[in-house]
């Protein structure tokens, strides 16, 4: 597939980065040319240098030949006549941008086939808040993922130091407490990744990936440890666009919400658009402040500035000061290993989530959704078996899967399974799929290849 | 570094070099010319040696990603032992009596220079003079560029590869991804080489001969299989196909491509390949003059001697139809100078690159722009490109290194015995990647009488020429080992 990547920041490079690596032909247009040097180093991508809503520009790219057009630049008007060119000049298959304007959306008319056409819509902000609200929802977690329009979740945190769990094996685990449906499916160590089996045993500090159905991750949560209560009263800091649209929703549930601004004029606005939320003009990283307002008996503190460093900062300062929890914006993949252990609870990334709801539309098809995990190296994926793929109708233990993959839950209409080796997948099912990135092509290739056959 | 992951590459790129010699095994074999034990010495060597090596440092990841650093070593390893292995064949035969020789022969044939120490060629067997000019077909597009589209195991560090070995002052992938630019450059080659072989069948070559000539033709290399190279035939119809071909080799591949995908307009309208071709035709008509005035020889004569010799020397071949060490002066300086100057950059050629001329020449104008208008923001520019003002930087420097190393080199050749003369167009025809040369070293002699350590420094400026400098030399600053 040829792809054109507009935007050569982060949610474009780390797309650049999985297309390329899975044997995609990627060209990245940027007006920044230092950064495109930086990337014709590191990546197998072409580069080429200009404005992406110049149609000379895009043809030097290879519109004419291109399947598909990601523009993902800052600035919404590039990214929509980007995808605009791609519809007119050209007859490019898939066009996907990135829209920050709260006020539209994927459902806008703008977006239809009339109009600009483009096929998705993503908004890094908006994810951002989901992810939010999934952690305020369940405190324990550090990540939460929705698979199958959220009935099944997939969950990382970190196994609680007094956790009834530790020193057992997972086969144990499944005995003592038979009617929670989890499944372990990777765990973090020391930084590496481990692929567990009935006879791996927890320890404290363990980072676990678990699947668990909705309504049961509450029960799963206290079992390792991490308190399940929902949170009441929540502190925002920063009244952007991630800031409000947070605390619009968190309104909504009828949650206590307080936000911090620094600008002024902003804060004016925010009172305006506002109702019930309290709107405090300051610094979120500003002690004095935090504890005027209560800090020690606040559920969560909540710091989404544009500043990733600042938020780092306002949620170990709000943590230290009594916040039950906090969470912090974080873009770079870097600080991801660093956060739980400087003691920040949680972590949302609109970067992460954009870059995984592009790879999951790229996917589409047989595979429902993808989701790049913990330092990118592991990926879920929800994948609807097809009868003529390799995985269905024989026990899991006879699949020959790749190394380091997990089947991590099996949903067969309304019934949601946690599969053990005796499992078998049937057409039609969803499953949920756990595999290292480096295993994804042989993997994909599996769940796929006897298709052509009957195409 | 990871020296793991770079033994291992380099030991499947042995195995697949010595996959390479199955090809004249195999006429070896049907034609019978005693070389058979030879070439399948050298076979089962190289590809057992590839095979262990490999085995020996097994690879960390699963689809090795290189650094720079790592590049640049593997490139100029596996050269160096494409060389060595490469030689087996000549020194088991025995036609090379020492390894120095084999090791230069070999050398010349990888690096597509074409400077022979073998005389008596057209007594030798079939099986060895196959190698022998296959070496200048896989040297041609690059032999490391070639292990990119067919290893998969590569994958992306194939990109780090593909840098140092076609190091090229401007980018010209011509697909997003390496291996697809590797699988193109190489399928233009393939088409490009069947088209001569046939039209050179057609002017009533054997087909032997057909195949070795167009190896030797495609990667601008100039081992022939008769010691009078392309006078052997007397044939004006394959001097002019020959003739095409050449020039067509010294052409960008990249624009190949282009043209044939259709886009004539960029083929056509490429400032390098103009100035290519404007320095072909008025070095052809000086020659042809000078030939006329001062050599008495005939116009007709006089015109395809010139345009036979200055192509196959711009684009550093080195074929020859006439020995150019007897011609006047002013044709011979013009040759050497065409020596330096080379084929257009992402060709097969070799030297300096009529692209980095160009645009040295263009900047050495805007200096001059500049004393008059001093307050003049000026730039080079390339058609509509704008050349950075870094690439500039590297292209004098490229420039500087070239000219350094070959004054050095005629400086050591000099010590031992060589005349002046001699010493510096051997090092020219060897850096520029040519073959032939003058006085000791002129088209009907050759370079075995040169002395075993002048072989030594010959077989480095080959490998300088073809891996354009930096490549090589920068494995001898100490910074690059450092960790």
């Amino acid at each position: 597939m040829k792809v054109i990547i507009v935007g050569a920041g982060e949610v474009g490079y780390n797309i650049a980065d999985v297309l390329s690596r899975e044997g995609h032909g990627v060209t990245m247009i940027d007006q920044d040319e230092l950064k495109l040097q930086e990337i014709a180093e590191k990546l197998d991508v072409l580069t080429v240098h200009g404005s992406g809503s110049s149609p000379q520009v895009l043809r030097k790219a290879g519109l004419d030949g291109a399947d598909m057009i990601i523009a993902v630049t800052n600035s919404d008007d590039t990214n929509m006549v980007a995808c605009l060119l791609a519809s007119s000049q050209s007859n490019v298959g898939y066009k996907v941008a990135r829209i920050r304007n709260a006020e539209l959306n994927g459902t806008s008319v703008i977006f239809d086939k009339n109009h600009l056409n483009i096929d998705l819509c993503i908004n890094p902000e908006r994810e951002a808040v989901k992810n939010a609200l999934n952690l305020i929802e369940f405190p324990g977690a550090t990540e939460i993922i929705d698979f199958v329009d959220g009935r099944i979740k997939l969950i990382g945190f970190s196994v609680g130091p007094d956790s009834q769990v530790i020193g057992k094996t997972l086969r144990e685990l499944r005995l003592l407490y038979p009617r929670t449906k989890v499944l372990v499916t990777s765990i973090i160590r020391k930084e590496k990744i481990l692929a567990p089996t009935g006879d791996t045993s927890m320890q404290g500090g363990d980072y676990v990936f678990a699947v668990s159905a909705s309504d049961e991750l509450r029960e799963m949560l206290r079992i390792y440890g991490k308190s399940g209560e929902a949170l009441k009263k929540v502190l925002i800091m920063g009244g952007g666009n991630t800031g409000f649209m947070l605390a619009e929703a968190l309104e909504a549930r009828g949650l206590s919400t307080k936000i911090i601004e620094k600008r002024s004029g902003r804060c004016e606005d925010l009172a305006a658009m506002l109702e019930k939320v309290t709107v405090l003009h300051g610094d979120g990283t500003n002690q004095e402040l935090l504890q005027e307002e209560n800090i020690q008996n606040t559920d969560c503190f909540i710091a989404v500035t544009d500043d990733e460093e600042a938020n780092i900062l306002g949620a170990l300062l709000a943590k230290r000061l009594g916040a039950k929890k906090s969470i912090a914006l974080i873009n770079r993949v870097e600080y991801m290993p660093l956060v739980s252990t400087v003691g920040i609870d949680g972590v949302i990334n609109p970067r992460h989530a954009a870059v995984s709801k592009i790879l999951n539309y790229i996917r589409k098809g047989k595979i429902v959704s993808a989701t790049p995990l913990h330092d990118e190296r592991v990926e879920a994926y929800e994948v609807v078996a097809l009868e003529t793929a390799d995985i269905t109708d024989r026990p899991i233990k006879d699949v020959k899967f790749p190394p380091g993959t997990i089947v991590g839950a099996i949903i067969r209409r309304e019934e949601i399974m946690i599969p053990d080796g005796d499992s078998v997948i049937r057409p039609e099912d969803h499953v949920i799929i756990f595999t290292l990135r480096s295993t994804i092509p042989k993997l994909e290739k599996m769940l796929t290849v006897k298709l052509d056959y009957f195409e | 570094m990871n020296f793991n992951n770079v033994l291992h590459i380099l030991g499947l790129f042995l195995f697949f070099l010595g996959l390479a010699m199955i090809p004249a095994l195999v006429i070896s074999f049907y034609s019978q010319g005693g070389d058979l034990k030879a070439l399948a010495g050298a076979f089962f060597a190289t590809s057992g040696a590839g095979f262990i090596l490999a085995i020996l440092f097994e690879k960390t990841e699963e689809k090795i990603s290189l650094t720079r650093r790592e590049g640049f070593l593997i490139v100029t390893l596996a050269w160096v032992a494409a060389a060595a292995f490469g030689g087996l064949p000549f020194l088991i035969y025995g036609v090379t009596p020492t390894f120095a020789d084999s090791f230069f022969e070999t050398m010349s044939g990888f690096t597509t220079t074409g400077a022979s120490v073998i005389s008596g060629l057209d007594h030798l067997p079939r099986g060895i003079l196959f190698w022998r000019a296959f070496t200048h077909w896989l040297g041609g597009m690059g032999i490391i560029v070639l292990a990119i589209a067919v290893l998969p195991v590569l994958g992306v560090g194939g990109m780090q590869l593909y840098k140092a070995e076609l190091p090229s002052p401007v980018k010209d992938k011509i697909s997003p991804r390496v291996v697809d630019t590797a699988k193109l450059l190489w399928g233009v080659y393939v088409l490009i080489s069947l088209a001569q072989f046939f039209l050179l069948m057609l002017g009533g070559m054997n087909a032997f001969d057909a195949a070795c000539h167009t190896f030797a033709t495609m990667g601008t290399g100039g081992f022939s299989n008769y010691d009078a190279s392309i006078g052997h035939f007397q044939s004006l119809y394959i001097e002019g196909v020959i003739i095409f071909f050449m020039a067509v080799a010294g052409m960008n591949f990249a624009l190949h491509y282009r043209l044939f995908t259709g886009d004539f307009k960029s083929f056509f309208s490429d400032g390098e390949l103009r100035f290519y071709l404007l320095i072909i035709l008025v070095a052809t008509a000086v020659v042809t003059i000078d030939l006329h005035l001062n050599l008495f020889y005939e116009m007709g004569k006089a015109l395809r001697s010139s345009l036979f010799t200055v192509v196959s020397i711009i684009t550093t071949t080195g074929f020859v139809t006439d020995n150019f060490d007897q011609w006047p002066l002013p044709s011979r300086i013009i040759i050497l100078l065409l020596m330096f100057i080379g084929g257009c950059a992402g060709s097969t050629g070799g030297a300096i690159k009529c692209l980095r001329i160009l645009l040295i020449i263009k900047h050495s104008y805007l200096e001059f722009y500049r004393l008059i208008h001093p307050h003049a923001v000026v730039v080079v520019k390339l058609g509509k490109q704008t050349v950075p003002a870094d690439i500039m930087a590297s292209i004098r420097s490229f420039f500087f290194l070239y000219i350094s190393t070959a004054i050095a080199a005629t400086l050591c050749m000099a010590f031992l015995g060589l005349d002046l003369i001699s010493a510096f167009s051997a090092v020219a025809t060897t850096l520029g990647n040519v073959g032939p040369g003058f006085g000791l070293v002129n088209p009907l002699s050759n370079f075995f009488e040169i002395p075993q350590a002048g072989k030594w420094i010959l077989s480095f400026c080959m490998l300088l020429g073809r891996l354009e400098i930096f490549t090589v030399l920068v494995l001898f600053i100490p910074d690059f080992w450092k960790k």
